[in-house]
């Protein structure tokens, strides 16, 4: 007879199963149950107090869940005999005593795990904090803040990275190579896992995205997908003879609407089509894009049927 | 990249040598302690107070003092170490509460989730830097003020004297006592202000308010606040001590096992 092994949990894998957390009467986290894979970026999107940090503190055991499981490979964070090196969080900017040094911060982290400072040296060097690190945290700006948060994620080398609004705060700069930096963890088949309110953000850093609203599971499901999904591409075209490329463009299945004086914006067809058509009439084409950025509207959607849900089943109940 | 990691996308392994431990929490609650400059200001403030005003106040004694005895002498000395155990209880108090008005706790627990070691790290690490500071003040400041009162009346106390070296001895364990129980406080209360509110109010001037209060049973157990169970291990003369030296030892502890019971309850059940 053969027996088949159950179902195992993949190592560095999260699950959250039937997460429910209730701060008094009032409900963050509702009956909510995904999984996070190792190997890609996953964004965890929902609009402010949609309960995505209180998810994120209950997987590192800061928050007890009312009723439910938050296990990262299949363990309860605080089984882990170096949590560390399992899963480096960042939940909120700055918690670091403000009268404290970087250096200071990471190295009292270091030594409950007996991490060698050279370690501790190269995540400061890792997140650029290099000539602040003996400054005391209570003056850096909110992008060092999230920076040194990233130093203490990065300190044990752990093979789970769990960030709320890492973004927050940072320039730039900090946010092209704060991507660049979760997808290299990523590739390394460590899993990422970030929290944003920012969904645009998420389009381009995360490939799979958790969607969540009033504390309930909206979407789980790919970013391409979830995209392509719910809101259709448009072609903006910004041309001096748009009246006139409007009147050729038209069609069965295609919109054509106007924003503003020669400005089109385009559904129901491609790019490479509209600029076909304006060449074969003649018209000159200052811009042409494909828009894709509708990931916004498509999480208002959703965001909003979840809100008129939860109404009306509360409007019910009274 | 290999081919294994591109089958098998959880092929990333963290470092294996790297383990929380008792040890490792206890250097970090030491780095901790010392990494904040108003730890040294407070410490340096103890020490200023206690040798100083011990000696301003042994200075001042009347030549032509005669009453009193070793008890007496002991206590001009130990006055700014009684101030200074203030200090220390606030900073006792601060090493936790800090934690939890900077959000920095978050960072701790989330390094040793089981969270009970952290309560036991800091009390440990705390509790020897005030012993071995205080043990040494309470000798240095003796010394210092006994040298001055021995052109008095009142005259100067040995340390060979009967009692008095355990008296000492007392004074030092009876200040490492405040400030746990201070420390003990913070974890329960975890905010600064009222747990300093509650170390003054309750601990240190309740007791002392008690004897006014017009019900006689109010005057049979204030021996056993927690404030006043650590008096008889700094007399140098216990006979007239409402508790015996064994009772207030056995009173230290039950108040520290209160304490740090409650303490530790709540650190497990509350979210951090």
């Amino acid at each position: 007879m053969i027996r088949r092994r159950a179902r195992r949990t993949v190592l560095g894998m999260i699950e959250i199963e039937h997460l429910t957390k209730r701060y008094g009467k009032k409900t963050a986290v509702d009956d909510l149950t995904f999984a996070v894979k190792p190997g890609v970026v996953t964004g965890f999107l929902g609009p402010n107090g949609a309960g995505k940090s209180t998810t994120m503190r209950a997987i590192v055991g800061l928050d007890a869940p009312t009723s439910g499981l938050a296990r990262v490979n299949g363990k309860h964070y605080s089984e882990f005999r170096s949590p560390l090196t399992e899963v480096g969080a960042l939940l909120e900017a700055k918690s670091v005593h403000a009268g404290r040094s970087a250096y200071k911060h990471l190295l009292a982290l270091a030594r409950t795990h007996g991490i060698p400072k050279r370690r501790v040296n190269e995540v400061i060097d890792l997140v650029g904090l290099h000539e602040v690190a003996g400054k005391r945290v209570g003056g850096f700006s909110l992008g060092m803040g999230q920076r040194l948060g990233i130093a203490v994620a990065l300190l044990g080398d752990p093979a789970v990275l769990i960030l709320d609004e890492p973004v927050n705060g940072l320039d730039p700069d900090g946010v092209k190579w704060i991507r660049l930096l979760l997808k290299g963890l990523a590739s390394e088949g460590r899993t990422v896992f970030l929290s944003s309110h920012l969904m645009s953000e998420l389009a381009q850093t995360a490939e799979h995205l958790i969607v969540i609203g009033q504390g309930r599971l909206l979407a789980d499901t790919t970013v391409d997908a979830f995209v392509s999904g719910s809101g259709q591409a448009s072609v903006r075209v910004v041309s001096p003879d748009a009246a006139r490329l409007a009147e050729h463009l038209a069609g069965p299945g295609i919109t054509v609407s106007s924003p503003e004086r020669g400005v089109l914006e385009v559904t129901g067809t491609e790019a490479s089509v509209v600029g076909q058509t304006a060449a074969a009439h003649g018209l000159v084409l200052h811009e042409l894009r494909t828009d894709r950025g509708s990931l916004e509207d498509a999480f208002m959607q959703l965001t909003a049927d979840a809100v008129e849900y939860r109404q009306t089943t509360e409007g019910a109940n009274r | 990249m290999t081919a294994a990691v591109m089958t098998d996308r959880a092929a990333y392994v963290p470092p294996a040598n790297y383990k929380l431990s008792a040890a490792g929490l206890l250097r970090s609650e030491w780095t901790k302690l010392w990494s904040l400059r108003s730890t040294w200001i407070v410490l340096l403030c103890a020490v200023v107070f206690s040798a100083g005003l011990g000696a301003l106040i042994s200075s001042s004694v009347p030549n032509d003092q005669a009453v009193g005895g070793a008890d007496v002498a002991l206590s001009f000395s130990m006055a700014g170490i009684s101030l200074s155990s203030v200090f220390v209880a606030v900073l006792g108090i601060l090493t936790v509460t800090g934690e939890y008005s900077t959000g920095s706790i978050r960072s701790t627990m989330s390094a040793a989730p089981k969270r009970l070691s952290v309560l036991w790290a800091k009390a440990a690490v705390f509790g020897a830097v005030v012993a071995v500071l205080f043990g040494a003040m309470v000798f240095l400041t003796f010394f210092m003020t006994q040298a001055i009162l021995s052109d008095t009346e009142l005259g100067s106390v040995s340390l060979s004297d009967e009692g008095v070296l355990r008296a000492l001895l007392g004074w030092t364990a009876m200040i490492v006592y405040l400030a746990l129980l201070a420390l003990g406080i913070g974890a329960i209360l975890r905010n600064s202000a009222g747990s300093i509110g509650f170390y003054i109010g309750v601990i240190m001037i309740l007791p002392q308010l008690a004897g006014l209060l017009p019900w006689s049973w109010v005057d049979d157990v204030t021996p056993f606040a927690p404030g006043n169970v650590a008096n008889t291990i700094a007399m140098v003369d216990t006979t007239g001590a409402d508790l015996s030296l064994g009772q207030s030892w056995l009173w230290m502890g039950i108040w520290l096992v209160v304490t740090f019971g409650l303490a530790g309850v709540l650190l497990k059940r509350r979210d951090v």
